[in-house]
Formats: structure tokens, C-alpha cells, sequence
């Protein structure tokens, strides 16, 4: 039967690589180029910032500046722009209109009239970026995690830049291992319930709870599917741990590991597909991707992704399904490693006892937690910025989908 | 099991799919096959360690690394816990415990792993299964005892 899935994996790999390479050498014929620096690429779009009128325009204006330069989706220029944002600002209400040179298109003005002048811009600079790159901006994602500061472990959430710290839970005996919805509208969750682990949904905007699993033995690691229809999560009922896709309208469950062994830590791929998942069975966690059926009842089908260490844990699909973030461990020692997918080099983003990585709306970004502390990883510049740290041990970081 | 129709229509429809997919991955394990997987029953009526000081009704099962299979002292111990099972028919909770070193998702798996290796054991040598239930903390919370990779049976 190992057999079997090795051939199914290199039939997959073969596929794969038919597609990439169409003409001339076979891939694996190839020798990989030496590896060359990247010339440093300018933003393709180019945006003015024009003026904002009205009482506070002026402090307006150099919020949107900041924002939209620690965005990097734009060259800010007053050359040739393609793009042209202005508005007004009284008394931290923001108007804020962007116009397309090409055709002189208005493409939206919308005012902003949220309490606060900071987050005003913050909405308008997302929608800056969506409507241009048509890419969700950052400036408003949020991150959710486990922190034990209250003495039990609880969920949190945060801004990208690790301000407005929200405490979601308060479960007598701790909630851990959240998952946000493809919105950010609600999170999934394993709480402590009497002691017990049980999988439940909050609503961040109504506040309404509700408990998706309640099965004997262990629930958790619930991942929201991309469609935000369905969750992936590990149950035991069976009599060992495997993993499950649940639909949240019907209510109805299948497996998709066919392990004895220890699974966890399930994703999607942004397909809405795939699940892969990190399942020990018997000589530490490897990664595997399982097919998820489309209807009950019929077959899906297993991989053993290899990534070439003997300990993988924590897998996640970039928002492209072209990279998986996973942690590996050598030693003591944790590391959060990235890999093409389906096959492709590994590279170690950070080592020294990083772990949990996530990936960032747009794909630019790693978060991952080191020694306790929340960190965000700028892929194209290897610059890392310590967003959250002294707040307990922070642990299980997930960004919004 | 009345209250949740859905999974014991599950629990009947994937343990065949379960039972197959056992024998053919036997290949890498290098301890002795498991026959059958006993689904779990209800976990109406137990109690859980964080709610309550429970007594273990053995001394601590330790794991080594990330293992889960039951070892000659682990079985001799756990012999003696289903010879004596008989007399008073009480029932346990196999809790499972692992090292905070441990990925969170992963040593909620490992220790839920471990649990129920402890459970299918004494299943087999004579505990009902309807009397014993599992659940795996991973590193959420802290055993009662020495070690952190532990498995404890807690008396009901």
C-alpha cells in the first residue's frame, strides 16, 4: 500500500512539473541556477498623494503617508502617478476618494466616520490597496493567539502591529488552538469546557458562542476552510486521533486522515481542496496532503509530502497554495522552515526556537511566535519586526485568511 | 449516545474504513498490531482533572520522546490495573499529558495518542470499555506527579 501512494505522489509530482516546464529539458534535468541576489523591485503602481482638506487634513494626510509607506504596495511619487488619492478630514472623519489617471475614472470616495482619526485611515488605506491590487492590505487584519497571562490560557487578538490587544475568552479552565474565519468575523477554538476539550465558534460581531464538536475524547485544531463553510479539526471519538472535515451548515463530519497514529494541525489550501496535516505514525510527524471529497461517502485520496526532515509540525498553505510554512525540530531546537509546493527547495526562515508560523492575507508576511513573543517576517526583505512580546507566553499565532 | 445520533451513525460508518486502513499501514510499526479500534463512549458522568482533585488509580505511565507505544514495565503495570478491575468495576480517566518543548497541536495529538494506547490495552485484557475514557491535554495543563510526559489513570 506504501507503495501504492509513492506512486500516486511522483504521479502528482510528474504533473506538476509537466505544467511548469512545457518545451525543451524535463525539469529534473536541469541543474539548479547558482543563487543570485534579487534586484530590488519597485512597487508596480504608482500613487500620488494629494491633499486633504478640512480641519484635520494635515495630520490626515501624514497618517495615510505612514501607512501606505509601510505597506509597500505603492512607489509614492509625484511623477507620472497612476493613481491619485485626496480627500478631506474634520474632526477625524475622513473622505477619501481615489482617481485613475488612465481615464480619469473616479474609482471610490467613501468617508470613514469609525471614532477614531487613525483607524479612518487605516480603512482607507486597505481600501487604497484592495482596490489597486485587488490584494487585502494589513493595515486592518488581525492576528489571533494564546497567551497564559491570566494564569489560565486564553485567546487574544492583536493589530499587525501589536496594538489593540483584545482578550476573546474567558473560559474558566482556558481556551486554546483559535482559527479565524476567511472574514475575520468569527473564530474557532478549542475550549476547556468541565475540563474537557470541545471545538466552538465565537462571533466577533454579534458575540453569540456555539459549539461545533462535543465528541468523546479529544477535539481541536479546528482550521476554517477557505470558503469559511466547513472546518478541519482532529477528533478521537474513533478510538484514535484523525482528522475531520466538518460541514457547519449540515452539521455532518468525515474523516480524512486513515492514520493510527498521532495527527494534528490541519490546513487548507487556498483551494479549498486539500488539507494537509502533520501525522506521527510511529517515527515523528511527517506532512501529509489528503483530498477532501466533495460528496459523503466518497474516496479521498493520501499523500506523504516529503520535506526532508524527520519532524515537521504546524503546516500552512501561503494564500498562492504555492509555499507551506511548517516547524521543523533538530535536536532541542525549532525552526520555522518554508517549502514550495508541491515540490522545491527549503528555506529556514528563522531558527533558534521559532515555531507556529502563519501566513499574511497578501502572502508577504510570516508570523510566528519565538520564546514566547509574536514576530511578523517581511519574506522579500528578511526583516523581522517583534510585534508583541511580555504579554504571558504567546503561542499558536493564526493571521486572518 | 441517544443525544448525538450523528456520530454514532459516524462512529459505525468510519470504523470499517478505520479498521481496513490499520492493516494496511501496519508496516511501520514496530510494535505488535492492534486487532480492533474500540470507539469511544459517552462522556456523560466523568469528570475532568481541572475541575476537580482526582486520585490516579496508578502510579504515572511515562513516555519517552515522542513515542506511543507501550513498553514491558507500562503493560506490567497496567496488567495488575485490569486483574484488579473486576472486583469493584470503577471507572477511569485516561488522561494524557506531554513535554511544553512539543509543538501545541502536535502534543495535544501525542498525549490523546497515548491515552488511548493505555485504553486499548486494558480493553483487551478485560476492562469494559464502557468504564473508561480518554482525553489528551497536550501541554495545556500540568500532570499530578513527576515527568511531563505522562499518562494518568484517574479514579471516577
Amino acid at each position: 500500500m506504501t507503495v501504492l501512494r509513492l506512486l500516486f505522489l511522483t504521479a502528482l509530482l510528474a504533473s506538476s512539473q509537466q505544467s511548469v516546464t512545457a518545451a525543451g529539458l524535463p525539469s529534473w534535468l536541469k541543474l539548479p541556477g547558482r543563487a543570485r541576489k534579487a534586484a530590488v523591485e519597485l512597487p508596480e503602481h504608482k500613487l500620488r498623494l494629494g491633499e486633504f482638506t478640512g480641519g484635520t487634513g494635515t495630520s490626515a494626510q501624514k497618517s495615510l503617508l505612514e501607512e501606505l509607506t509601510l505597506s509597500r504596495e505603492f512607489q509614492l511619487t509625484e511623477e507620472s502617478p497612476h493613481y491619485t488619492v485626496s480627500g478631506s478630514s474634520v474632526g477625524g472623519r475622513v473622505t477619501g476618494k481615489l482617481v485613475r489617471h488612465a481615464d480619469g475614472k473616479l474609482l471610490f470616495e467613501r468617508t470613514y466616520a469609525a471614532p477614531g482619526l487613525d483607524e479612518n485611515l487605516r480603512l482607507l488605506a486597505d481600501d487604497v490597496i484592495f482596490t489597486v491590487t485587488g490584494k487585502p492590505g494589513l493595515a486592518t487584519s488581525r492576528l489571533v493567539f494564546v497567551s497564559d497571562r491570566s494564569g489560565t490560557k486564553q485567546i487574544y487578538s492583536c493589530d499587525v502591529k501589536g496594538r489593540d490587544v483584545q482578550q476573546l475568552t474567558r473560559e474558566p479552565e482556558g481556551a486554546v488552538s483559535p482559527s479565524l474565519s476567511p472574514e475575520g468575523g468569527a473564530v474557532a477554538y478549542t475550549a476547556y469546557k468541565a475540563g474537557f476539550p470541545v471545538v466552538q465558534i465565537l462571533d466577533l460581531g454579534q458575540g453569540w458562542e456555539r459549539t461545533v464538536t462535543d465528541t468523546p475524547g479529544s477535539n481541536f485544531g479546528a482550521a476554517f476552510s477557505p470558503d469559511g463553510e466547513r472546518l478541519a479539526l482532529v477528533m478521537s471519538f474513533l478510538g484514535n486521533p484523525e482528522i475531520f472535515v466538518t460541514d457547519l451548515n449540515t452539521n455532518t463530519a468525515g474523516c480524512i486522515s486513515d492514520t493510527v497514529g498521532a495527527p494534528s494541525g490541519p490546513a487548507w489550501h487556498p483551494g479549498g481542496k486539500q488539507v494537509i496535516f502533520s501525522d506521527d505514525r510511529g517515527r515523528g510527524p511527517q506532512l501529509y496532503v489528503a483530498e477532501v471529497p466533495e460528496k459523503s461517502g466518497m474516496q479521498s485520496r493520501l499523500f506523504l509530502w516529503r520535506t526532508g526532515y524527520k519532524f515537521c509540525t504546524d503546516p500552512e498553505f501561503s494564500p498562492s497554495g504555492k509555499q507551506v510554512a511548517f516547524t521543523t525540530r533538530t535536536g532541542n531546537q525549532t525552526s520555522v522552515v518554508l517549502k514550495d509546493y508541491p515540490q522545491g527547495s527549503n528555506t529556514v526562515i528563522q531558527a533558534d526556537n521559532a515555531r507556529h508560523p502563519s501566513w499574511s492575507p497578501n502572502g508577504r508576511y510570516l508570523c510566528y511566535c519565538q520564546y514566547g513573543s509574536l514576530y511578523i517576517h517581511d519574506l522579500r526583505t528578511s526583516q523581522r519586526k517583534l510585534v508583541l512580546s511580555g504579554y504571558g507566553t504567546i503561542s499558536e499565532p493564526r493571521w486572518m485568511r | 449516545m441517544t443525544r448525538r445520533p450523528l456520530f454514532s451513525l459516524l462512529i459505525t460508518g468510519f470504523l470499517g474504513t478505520c479498521l481496513s486502513a490499520c492493516t494496511q499501514i501496519s508496516s511501520t510499526f514496530s510494535e505488535e498490531e492492534t486487532e480492533v479500534v474500540f470507539a469511544l463512549g459517552s462522556r456523560e458522568g466523568f469528570t475532568s482533572p481541572l475541575t476537580a482533585a482526582l486520585k490516579p488509580a496508578c502510579p504515572a505511565i511515562e513516555f519517552s520522546a515522542n513515542s506511543f507505544s507501550l513498553n514491558g514495565s507500562h503493560k506490567k503495570r497496567l496488567h495488575s490495573l485490569a486483574a484488579d478491575w473486576p472486583k469493584t468495576k470503577p471507572r477511569y480517566l485516561v488522561a494524557g499529558y506531554a513535554p511544553p518543548e512539543l509543538s501545541a497541536g502536535y502534543s495535544r495529538s501525542l498525549s490523546e495518542r497515548r491515552a488511548q494506547a493505555v485504553r486499548q490495552f486494558l480493553i483487551e485484557n478485560g476492562v469494559e470499555a464502557a468504564s473508561l475514557q480518554t482525553v489528551g491535554f497536550g501541554h495545556d495543563a500540568v500532570p499530578s506527579g513527576p515527568g511531563n510526559g505522562v499518562v494518568v489513570i484517574y479514579r471516577q
